[in-house]
């Protein structure tokens, strides 16, 4: 699954010099947690403003929110990503950069991606996703050459190393074979999914 | 000044420590919610809580099976804790402070979580701000002006 597929695409956006009133307005007429604050002009960066930074930087200190702006709370430059990044790769990016949540852009704002959508929408339950698997089996397989050096090619800790290994590789196939089924379909499978009562979709079992 | 029990949200949902962190996406997504809080286990057990948060960046950003890692494993225990009567400012200030988004609402038991998103939806603060003279008296409590006659 990528960005695209689990992103919200209804996106509102606000100008930097409106108020941090006007913003909350926004947020809570939309039942939003973030606005995204747009380019100026061609190579000024994506900004966001988010519910966080209004209680934090405003309610926190009973600032007046009709006389402060959204500039002196965003945050600008802000985090973006592309939105063909796969979901376990944005989930890590969040994890890493402490971020929740990051405008999508490619070329112009597609839509917006937060933890929420991960946990909502995404199939990280059903299909847990390990990263760098196949690092970790060149890093196996090291180990199971240093160890069978050691111990010898016969000892049981060597067998075990080299058991790693395969579970590790097995993982990997049924990662890239599930990947296939649902990326990879003909557009025969494809048609006949749509279409199941097609002639030349029926199964003949006989 | 409103106060935390005025715009907590009441309904809340507790989960076990030992539950699989399956089973609290299932229970999250079901009834729409962010986080759920741990009971303690005993007098003296402290309250904790597992967020969305915590799931995404424990267990989906590492590719972790959720049917095999457990609550206790990710959430925050000890979590810090609000008691009902205080003000929804100092609620917004706790949280910035110690960076946090959302505490369980306690006074003998459980009686509701408070999030950044009750403080922005729910509270005056945009219709009341601190005037100016209220923070001046904060910063300087000693002022003659800030002084306070009760009678």
């Amino acid at each position: 699954m990528k960005a695209s597929d689990i992103m919200t695409k209804e996106v509102v956006t606000i100008n930097g010099s409106a108020t941090v009133a006007d913003a909350v307005k926004l947020l809570k007429d939309k039942g939003l947690r973030a606005l995204i604050v747009e380019p100026r002009y061609s190579g000024d960066p994506y900004g966001m403003v988010s519910e966080t930074d209004v209680i934090y930087k405003v309610a926190a200190h009973g600032h007046d929110p009709k006389a402060m702006r959204v500039y002196e709370i965003m945050t600008k430059p802000c985090i973006v990503i592309t939105p063909d990044l796969g979901v376990e790769y944005v989930a890590r990016l969040f994890s890493q950069s402490r971020i929740r949540r990051a405008p999508v852009i490619q070329g112009e704002l597609l839509g917006v991606v937060s933890a929420s959508d991960i946990l909502r929408k995404s199939n990280f339950v059903e299909k847990p996703k390990q990263l760098f698997i196949e690092d970790r089996i060149d890093v196996a397989r090291e180990e199971a050459r240093a160890v069978c050096k050691a111990k010898g090619e016969t000892s049981p800790d060597c067998a075990a190393a080299w058991d790693v290994v395969e579970e590790l590789q097995m993982a990997a196939s049924d990662q890239r074979s599930k990947q296939k089924k649902t990326d990879g379909k003909s557009s025969f499978e494809v048609y006949c999914e749509d279409n199941p009562n097609a002639k030349e979709c029926r199964i003949h079992d006989d | 000044m409103m106060q935390a029990k005025e715009i907590m949200t009441k309904e809340v949902v507790t989960v076990s420590g030992s539950a699989t962190v399956a089973e609290a996406v299932a229970t999250l997504k079901e009834k729409g919610l962010r986080a759920l809080i741990v009971e303690p286990r005993y007098d003296g057990d402290p309250y904790g809580m597992v967020t969305e948060t915590d799931i995404v960046y424990k267990v989906a950003a590492h590719g972790h099976d959720p049917k095999k890692m457990h609550v206790y494993e990710i959430m925050t225990k000890p979590c810090i804790v609000v008691p009902p009567d205080l003000g929804a400012e100092y609620v917004a200030r706790l949280f910035a402070n110690t960076r946090i988004r959302r505490a369980p609402v306690i006074q003998n038991g459980l009686l509701g979580v408070i999030s950044i998103s009750d403080i922005l939806k729910k509270s005056d603060f945009v219709e009341k701000p601190k005037s100016d003279f209220d923070r001046y008296c904060e910063e300087n409590p000693g002022a003659r002006e800030a002084r306070m006659y009760d009678d």
